[in-house]
């Protein structure tokens, strides 16, 4: 708990981090600058920008979920949220190349919501018990991401797109990415952030929350909507990059507490982070081999969330 | 699903046996991506079966027909059936020794564990030289046991939702391992072919790595059956009943082990056969092991053979990985079962 030192610390290592983005890569420093300043403006800022925009929207997503079904193991990958994206955006991609690049979101945004609905049909109404949505929405991805596979191995010309959707990664992402992300985030981080008083609320317990004047259903519904549209883009955009969305909310927890309107930001900075380091490791560490950036997230989430199971008492 | 009451089983296997046959006779002849046409080839197959008797048992092919099912087609199905048989048994013998409906090799991890070290051991990251099938059964032995310590086995009561969130996350980290090092290796379409589970390139090689396990290992469950319905009747029962459940356990594992790392081995990782197919096994006859386990191994069987053909003909020219197949037909049972469960109780 270190609200202050976090406030300043946070952007401070962001930018940090943007800024040797820009400086690494698989060419050196000193040959760039020979060449063309293209090489920064074009791929790298681009990508740098792209994964802050993703990150921040997965880890968001990530905090609202975690909120909405009050259990610390929920995350949109969990509960078949980004399957859901993720195959709404291979299909539009490989079975109607032509249509508009701005169809993408949209598409991937109908596609998670459509599962989500799909889950909370299976679970039952009323009986919101986490551990069984957790299991349902494992299962339900499963099956989502077995079809995506279907579609990606039917069609082999396009390998590389599948291994960009598989594991989430930022390669070949561009301007074109950036501007189709930027116009939703901007819309649905604020809109988040102003449910914060509403999700403290809710964290106090269904009746209490009443008591003090929420619409607990409400407030849930409009939380878990903002949820599944985050996430939706971001993945839209970069690929199901996985534990970004469990990782970030906690690390902000730890970082500033639970109260949403320190955490909500802090965990877009937080998640915001998690990919940009990840994906300047994945590109620069076994240079000029480049590794998915969802790869590195998941050798870092995966632990974590174990250490999380270890720790969780409320079965 | 379960019926109200359980088939004989001298009805259900004789349909399944059946089943399968009809499956390897469809896979040996028809599904092509050679130029050979359909009908060509069943012609050539029928038109001198005798012929093909013959040289089944003296092992030289003459007519291109017959060589394409020897050389090709055969060793492939067998392989398919093996494999399929393999991961029932397996299956069906961690569901047994842990009573928990969702347990079976890819969940619990066994299959990304298994495939994990196989991938050390081929890309030559591994110091220590492992034979194939020992680096397999030991990725798959660690996963699984770090699985069902992870899911709550140390303090003595294993939760079901736990211990499948605990196989998701060891699934998810050692696939992000896999993936990483088959990148490194620059095999950018053997990572998604290989980690989906695939036949494509089977032949009698690997059939030889494959039957001297599976075939004692599966011999060897029918010997637990008996112990298994005993430790069915609670543990308690089973001790007083003259069964030593910790001893029963640790032989099942073993078998499992075995079971799943050599198909693993051969075929890569197969989700959901070992999950869907017990399940289907006791809504057919009921769950006394003795019947049940011939039986979910010729399900089993019967079911890859099937997946395998269809693999061929989803996208006909183009293969689809047979591990593809089998999530798709397995997922939504995953699915069925996971919103069946009683979460926390």
């Amino acid at each position: 708990m270190y609200p202050r030192l976090t406030f300043w610390l946070l952007p401070a290592l962001l930018l940090v981090a943007a800024l040797s983005g820009l400086l690494l890569g698989s060419l050196d420093w000193r040959t760039v600058q020979a060449s063309s300043a293209d090489i920064v403006t074009d791929l790298r800022l681009s990508r740098v920008l792209l994964a802050i925009l993703a990150g921040a929207g997965l880890g968001l997503s990530g905090a609202l979920t975690q909120a909405v079904v009050r259990n610390p193991l929920a995350s949109p990958d969990l509960i078949g949220v980004t399957a859901g994206a993720g195959l709404a955006a291979t299909t539009l991609m490989l079975l109607w190349p032509d249509l508009a690049f701005g169809w993408l979101i949209p598409a991937a945004i109908i596609g998670a919501l459509l599962a989500v609905l799909v889950m909370l049909a299976l679970v039952g109404r009323g009986t919101l018990n986490p551990s069984r949505l957790v299991l349902v929405g494992i299962a339900l991805s499963s099956w989502l991401a077995a079809l995506t596979d279907w579609l990606l191995v039917s069609h082999p010309q396009k390998v590389n797109m599948a291994l960009v959707w598989l594991t989430g990664s930022l390669w070949g992402r561009g301007w074109d990415h950036v501007w189709i992300l930027l116009p939703w985030l901007l819309v649905l981080v604020p809109l988040a952030l102003m449910l914060s008083l509403r999700l403290d609320l809710l964290a106090l317990g269904d009746e209490a929350a009443e008591g003090l004047g929420a619409n607990v259903r409400r407030s849930r519904l409009l939380a878990l909507l903002l949820a599944v549209a985050m996430a939706a883009v971001s993945v839209a955009v970069c690929g199901a990059i996985s534990f970004v969305g469990l990782v970030a909310p906690h690390l902000a927890r730890l970082l500033v507490g639970g109260a949403h309107h320190r955490l909500l930001p802090v965990t877009a900075m937080v998640g915001a982070l998690l990919v940009l380091v990840s994906d300047i490791a994945a590109r620069t560490l076994l240079a000029p081999i480049e590794l998915p950036a969802g790869v590195l997230t998941a050798l870092i989430g995966a632990p974590y969330f174990l250490f999380l199971l270890t720790r969780y008492r409320g079965w | 699903m379960r019926l109200s009451q359980p088939l004989s089983p001298l009805i259900v296997t004789p349909c399944l046996l059946l089943v399968l046959l009809a499956g390897i006779a469809s896979a040996a002849i028809g599904g092509s991506t050679f130029a050979l046409t359909l009908t060509d080839l069943f012609n050539a197959v029928l038109g001198d079966a005798q012929n093909l008797a013959a040289q089944l048992v003296l092992g030289d092919a003459q007519n291109l027909a017959a060589q394409l099912v020897l050389t090709i087609r055969l060793p492939r199905v067998l392989i398919a059936a093996t494999v399929g048989a393999a991961l029932a048994l397996a299956g069906t013998l961690m569901q047994g020794i842990t009573r928990n409906p969702l347990a079976s090799p890819a969940l619990f991890g066994l299959n990304a564990g298994a495939g994990c070290l196989l991938v050390l051991v081929q890309t030559g990251l591994l110091p220590v030289p492992l034979p194939l099938m020992l680096a397999t059964a030991l990725g798959a032995a660690l996963a699984g046991g770090l699985v069902l310590m992870l899911g709550g086995g140390l303090q003595g009561r294993i939760h079901p939702v736990r211990v499948v969130l605990a196989g998701v996350a060891v699934t998810a980290l050692l696939t992000a391992m896999t993936r990483s090092l088959l990148i490194l290796d620059e095999q950018a379409q053997a990572v998604v072919d290989w980690l989906s589970g695939s036949l494509v390139d089977a032949d009698w090689h690997h059939w030889q790595q494959l039957w001297p396990w599976v075939l004692p290992a599966g011999l060897a469950t029918l010997w637990l059956a008996q112990p298994l319905n005993l430790l069915a009747l609670g543990e308690e029962m089973a001790a007083g009943l003259g069964v030593s459940p910790r001893r029963l356990r640790l032989q099942a594992s073993l078998l499992v082990v075995i079971l799943a790392a050599t198909s693993v081995a051969v075929t890569g990782p197969i989700a959901f056969v070992g999950l869907l197919v017990p399940h289907l096994g006791r809504a057919l006859v009921g769950s006394d092991h003795r019947v049940l386990l011939p039986l979910v191994a010729v399900l089993g069987a019967a079911l890859m053979v099937w997946a395998d053909l269809l693999s061929r003909l989803l996208v006909f020219p183009a293969e689809t990985p047979v591990g593809l197949v089998t999530a798709l037909i397995g997922a939504p049972c995953f699915l069925w079962l996971a919103a069946r469960q009683r979460g926390a109780s």
